[in-house]
């Protein structure tokens, strides 16, 4: 789900860069150090906007001004039993992997529905049933069933085992 | 008979009936948990009580008595009263004699009508507990002889009479009459006191009969059970029926009682003569009276563990397989056996030998000896006929083989064994020995039965921990279904707060057998069982009972553990390491191996090596852990840089894509999240990827992203100014030519030489020695001063003009000179600037002396160096040559003057400036010879120079002056150094004239070099006229400062 969050971060500029553009320069150095990193619970998208940024305070020894930013981003976080629509990056007998954005999802072959079978001499190998494929490519709606941070980085496993998951839409290959 | 008993009777009998019939219940309780066949058993001597004279009194036997013949005449009833009989009967065995007494008092007051009749007959039968009845007939005989008999008489045609009724009585309405009698009591009683009567007050007494053990072998004791009942039925009715109670025993596979069976009875001689002669049994051997405290122990329900067809046991009995886990086939029908299957150990008579050997030193031949037992392996055909192709029988297309007596059934051992010899509780098989069973399957597939392991396992309690805070469900009992948190944990009680349905937020007790953990898919889980996955962390995908899936962290691969040996977990992390190895870490296997980790089991791990080969391996296979390299660089193919952390994708091949974990030599080892494979890592040529993002986007690291924390790069200073600069190209001719030199290298090692050539590398060097000229590495020699052989480490930057002079004198005297002269600003242009500078140097008489490069023409540039050099330090050296010039006094002061410096620097510089090698000819030298020489001699030579110069002529004008008035001085240096300290003499002399002549010729344009000595060359042309000896020394000294303290001197 997507929030605006309020954050704060403390950048540190060196004294080289004093001057006029102080400001700018902390504003890029936010937007370039945060944007697109993963907290350990949720992904920060974009800054929208840097409103208070602190007066620099030197840091003794290294002579680096510290300023302390608070900024709003715009952040995702994938929740315990969320559905997202993801596509499926790779397939495997024991399930496949999915992407959602920036997060990874794990969909077991336990928590795939029993119709769905493992083909695995099909070209690519698949998950199908009559109707539907699900293989490399392919658009399936997940429900997150479980998340696990890693250090920068967010891993998600996932179900298609209930009604109205699973398969919604294949882009054809180019 | 005594109306008055009648009318207690109901009170008496309800009272009694009523205390009678709970223990009745109770005992049903119990005996229905006991084997039914001890029921039946006891129930045998029931029967065969009521002839036995011994035991029962008159008034019991008239009970049973009458109750038989009512049951003769009134069939209806039968049921009732043998259920009730059946009651009571069962009582006295459990609750002992007291109660049987009780009963039986009960009875005959409740009968007593009818038994009245019954009595009669019986009457002889009546034994030492006739007491009472004595006493009622002594009150009857109390009266006289005739009322007896009248009354006897009476009695008997009463009774003649009642006869008669009741036959002629509908047995209908006697059955009505019977069950309106007694039925209602029954049920009565029943309903009431079960709970009322404590059971202490059932226990037996000295009265009643006493238990007594008797051997009997081991394992038959059922059999012998059996077979007494057996005989108490034969010879029951007839005269000699056994005098025994009861009879059971408390045998099976693990009591201690085995061995023993029970028998109850008044008397000792009673057992004996019942067990005379029977089978397995041995009443001849000590028989053990069971204390009376202990009685109700004995018969205390024990719950035995029921062993089912699939459950796991371990053996105990073959020592050979002690400890064997074995699955239970089948159960006999005695449920004394099981006929169970395991690994065998065989090692097919490999070991015979060696037996054979012992049987001849006359040693007893032992089947299984002490030693090591061979290992578990499934039964081989093979094998076995190799050896003993004769012990081997069977059919193969079965799989089922008879081999040295034993049976094997798909290389499984099967053999029938005492559930005494197999331990049932506690099996905890693992994972592993059952996977053994399982791949056994033709098929190959695994196919673990893992309900019947779960089942086994969990009859073991012992190692389920509960750990406050654990979500539990109860599974069994009444509180099925309900799920808490677990709070608190006592021994096999667990405190649960319970969180969801009807008894939420209760707290409740539960044993811990009904209970297991609970989790929910998305769980983060740990294995900490003792299952094989131990400490693996993951996942929940799925739960089916008490079966949890889980994705592991590690290698995401799905693993099925029970729930006992889960725990949630907040960690991640893991198993993960195996000693110092951790997974993913590159280990060096041999010298040429390099692989990385990929797989940690508790004991051993999972290698993949460079070559992508999968290997496994124990810890002490590796030869050394190669410490991760954060700065390992390698190329990909694309030539661009790859390093540890970057993405690379591989070209060709399976295309797989992942993260560089380690670079080594030209392998790198990848982490990619697309496949389970191998712990996702996979292993290519360092040639064979390419980058798709490196760390910290070094790649696309375009200009416009500057690190803030580092020095702005548009803040920092021109490069030339913080560094040093290239050093000055040297061009023209090498300064080493000319340079003697030794050499320090080869074989001409040591040899003195002069270098007549050189190229970038190498230095012809023509030798001292001999008339040689050899070429010899240009850092195999070293410069030597011609003369003295001092080593000369910078002679490049040494005028080599002084050697190219080939004057030694020279070379002698003014070796720093010539260093300081390299130094001197005069290189730099500032000193030179505004003679350079004029734009009417062209014009002016100066420009055309420099371009000239003639004698004459640098000459005014010497004076120009002049002044640049007055502070020179190096003046102080000079002082020498002022000492030397014989002009003492006046040189001591003018030492430190520009003068001296002048000359020195006059001399040298134009060399070094001139960089040409023109001005080193001796052309160019000549001119300088020769200048000073017509200075000394008269300034014909500077009327010359001044010609040369053209335009400045008149400027020089004044300097031919200054030199007539320095012809001395030059004259006294040229005599030690003729030819070197001529020429610059005059130039310094000269130097200041010109200064001040261009000051005033040029004013402002020159620039403030000049102007500084423009003074000086005024004050000196004075002192020139005044003073001949120290004209130059004032004409450099001047600058203001030194002015005055010059004239303080």
């Amino acid at each position: 789900m997507f929030f605006l969050y309020n954050l704060e971060r403390r950048l540190t500029l060196h004294p080289s860069y004093f001057g006029k553009n102080m400001k700018e320069l902390v504003t890029t150095k936010l937007m370039k150090d945060v944007e697109g990193t993963c907290t350990g619970s949720y992904y920060i998208i974009s800054v929208m906007d840097s409103f208070t940024i602190s007066e620099g305070r030197i840091l003794p020894g290294s002579g680096l001004a510290e300023f302390t930013v608070g900024y709003r981003a715009v952040v995702w976080r994938p929740f315990k039993g969320e559905t997202i629509d993801t596509v499926v990056v790779s397939v495997n007998q024991h399930g496949f992997f999915a992407e959602a954005g920036p997060l990874r999802i794990f969909v077991s072959a336990h928590l795939i529905p029993g119709e769905i079978k493992w083909d695995p001499n099909g070209t690519p190998p698949s998950f199908h049933d009559e109707e539907t494929t699900i293989q490399v490519g392919t658009h399936v709606r997940v429900k997150i069933i479980g998340t696990r941070a890693e250090v920068g980085d967010l891993w998600a496993i996932g179900s298609i085992k209930e009604d109205y998951l699973g398969y919604f839409l294949h882009l054809l290959p180019p | 008979m005594s109306d008055p008993r009648d009318h207690d009777q109901p009170d008496d009998s309800e009272e009694e009936e009523d205390f009678n019939p709970a223990p009745a219940d109770n005992s049903d309780d119990e005996g229905n948990n006991a084997a039914d066949n001890d029921e039946d058993v006891e129930s045998s001597p029931r029967q065969t009580r009521k002839p036995s004279p011994a035991r029962n009194d008159a008034a019991d036997d008239d009970d049973e008595e009458g109750e038989g013949d009512e049951d003769d005449v009134a069939g209806a009833n039968d049921d009732e009263e043998d259920e009730e009989e059946e009651d009571d009967e069962e009582d006295e065995e459990i609750q002992g004699h007291r109660r049987k007494r009780a009963r039986r008092k009960d009875k005959r007051s409740a009968f007593f009508e009818l038994e009245a009749e019954v009595d009669d007959e019986d009457e002889d039968e009546e034994d030492e507990d006739d007491a009472e009845h004595e006493g009622f007939i002594e009150h009857t005989e109390a009266g006289e002889a005739e009322q007896f008999a009248r009354e006897d008489d009476a009695r008997h045609r009463e009774l003649d009479r009642r006869r008669e009724m009741e036959n002629d009585m509908d047995l209908e309405q006697e059955a009505e009459r019977l069950k309106k009698q007694y039925g209602n009591k029954r049920s009565a009683r029943g309903m009431g006191e079960s709970a009322v009567v404590p059971q202490r007050l059932l226990l037996p007494s000295v009265d009643d009969p006493s238990i007594w053990g008797v051997r009997c072998k081991e394992g038959k004791e059922r059999e012998v059970v059996f077979s007494i009942m057996q005989r108490i039925q034969q010879k029951q009715g007839t005269k000699d029926e056994l005098g025994i109670t009861a009879a059971f025993e408390r045998g099976g596979p693990n009591s201690v009682m085995k061995g023993l069976i029970y028998v109850e009875a008044q008397r000792q001689t009673d057992i004996l003569q019942a067990l005379e002669g029977m089978l397995n049994v041995y009443p001849r051997t000590k028989l053990l009276l069971v204390d009376i405290k202990e009685m109700p122990d004995l018969l205390r329900v024990q719950k035995t563990p029921t062993l089912e067809p699939g459950a796991w046991v371990r053996l105990r009995r073959p020592p050979k397989h002690s400890g064997d886990l074995a699955q239970v086939i089948d159960i006999t029908d005695n449920g004394l056996e099981a006929r169970v299957k395991f690994i065998p150990r065989l090692d097919y008579g490999l070991r015979d030998d060696a037996l054979a050997a012992t049987t001849a030193d006359g040693k007893r031949k032992r089947p299984m000896g002490p030693g090591p037992r061979p290992p578990q392996k499934l039964f081989s055909e093979v094998e076995a006929r190799k050896r003993h192709p004769r012990y081997i029988t069977g059919n193969p297309q079965t799989n089922n083989w008879q081999y040295n007596g034993d049976e094997f059934e798909k290389g499984f051992q099967v053999k029938d064994i005492k559930i005494q010899h197999l331990t049932i509780k506690d099996v905890n098989p693992t994972l592993e020995e059952v996977t053994k069973f399982a791949s056994g399957g033709e098929d190959g597939v695994e196919n673990i039965d893992l309900k019947s392991l779960a089942a086994s396992l969990k009859d073991s309690t012992i190692n389920v921990t509960y750990l406050p805070g654990d979500v539990v469900e109860v599974y069994d009992g009444e509180q099925k279904g309900v799920v808490g948190k677990a709070t608190n944990v006592q021994g096999d009680i667990v405190t649960m707060e319970v969180v969801s349905g009807d008894l939420a937020g209760q707290t409740i007790e539960v044993p811990t057998k009904g209970l297991r953990k609970r989790f929910r898919p998305g769980d983060h889980v740990k294995v900490i069982g003792g299952s094989k996955y131990r400490e693996e962390v993951g996942m929940v995908v799925k739960i089916s009972e008490d079966r949890v899936t889980l994705l592991t962290d590690q290698t995401n691969t799905e693993i099925t553990v029970f729930s006992k040996d889960l725990r949630e977990a907040s960690d991640i992390g893991g198993q993960g390491s195996l000693g110092q190895y951790e997974m993913t870490d590159l280990v060096q296997l041999d010298p040429t191996t390099v692989g990385c980790i990929v797989k940690i089991d508790r004991e051993s791990m999972v290698i993949l090596d460079q070559n992508g080969d999968k290997r496994h391996v124990m810890p002490s296979q590796i030869a050394n852990k190669l410490p991760r390299r954060k700065l390992a660089v390698a190329a990909d193919r694309n030539g661009a840089e790859i390093r540890p952390d970057d993405v690379v994708k591989e070209y060709g091949g399976m295309g797989r894509q992942g993260k560089i974990v380690h670079i080594h030599r030209t392998y790198v080892f990848c982490h990619t999240n697309a496949t389970n494979e191998n712990a996702g890592i996979f292993v290519s040529k360092v040639s064979n990827v390419a980058t798709i993002s490196a760390k910290g986007g070094r790649i696309n690291a375009a200009a416009n992203t500057q690190d803030l924390s580092t020095m702005n790069p548009a803040a920092k200073r021109p490069e030339a100014k913080n560094n040093m600069g290239p050093p000055k190209q040297m061009f023209g001719r090498d300064r080493l030519i000319g340079q003697t030199v030794t050499i320090k290298k080869g074989g001409y090692k040591g040899l003195l030489g002069r270098v007549k050539d050189t190229t970038d590398t190498h230095a012809r060097i023509e030798l001292h020695t001999k008339s040689k000229i050899i070429s010899v590495a240009k850092t195999d020699v070293v410069v030597r001063d011609s003369v003295s052989g001092n080593v000369i480490k910078n002679y490049d930057s040494r005028k080599p003009g002084a050697f190219g002079m080939g004057r030694p004198g020279g070379d002698r005297a003014a070796p720093d000179w010539s260093n300081a002269g390299g130094r001197t600003p005069m290189a730099s242009a500032s000193s030179r600037t505004p003679a350079w500078k004029t734009p009417s140097a062209g014009a002016g008489g100066r420009t055309p002396a420099w371009n000239r490069n003639g004698d004459g023409g640098r000459t005014p540039a010497w004076a120009a160096a002049d002044g640049s050099r007055t502070v020179n330090p190096y003046d102080g050296n000079r002082t020498a040559y002022g000492g030397s010039g014989g002009r003492t006094p006046a040189w001591s002061s003018g030492s430190k003057t520009p003068a001296p410096d002048s000359f020195g620097h006059g001399s040298k510089t134009p060399y070094g400036g001139s960089g040409s090698s023109d001005p080193w000819g001796s052309g160019s030298k000549t001119p300088y010879g020769a200048a000073p020489t017509p200075g000394a001699s008269g300034g014909d030579s500077w009327g010359y120079t001044p010609g040369a110069s053209g335009g400045s002529g008149p400027y020089d004008a004044p300097t031919p002056g200054a030199a007539l008035l320095g012809a001395p001085t030059p004259a006294a240096m040229n005599a030690p150094t003729p030819g070197a300290y001529s020429a610059p003499t005059p130039g310094a002399m000269n130097a200041p004239t010109p200064g001040g002549g261009w000051q005033s010729g040029w004013g402002a344009d020159s620039a403030p070099t000049p102007a500084a000595a423009a003074p000086t060359p005024a004050a000196s042309g004075f002192s020139y006229a005044v003073n001949a000896p120290t004209p130059g020394a004032w004409a450099a000294e001047t600058p203001a400062a030194s002015g005055p303290r010059y004239e303080d001197d």
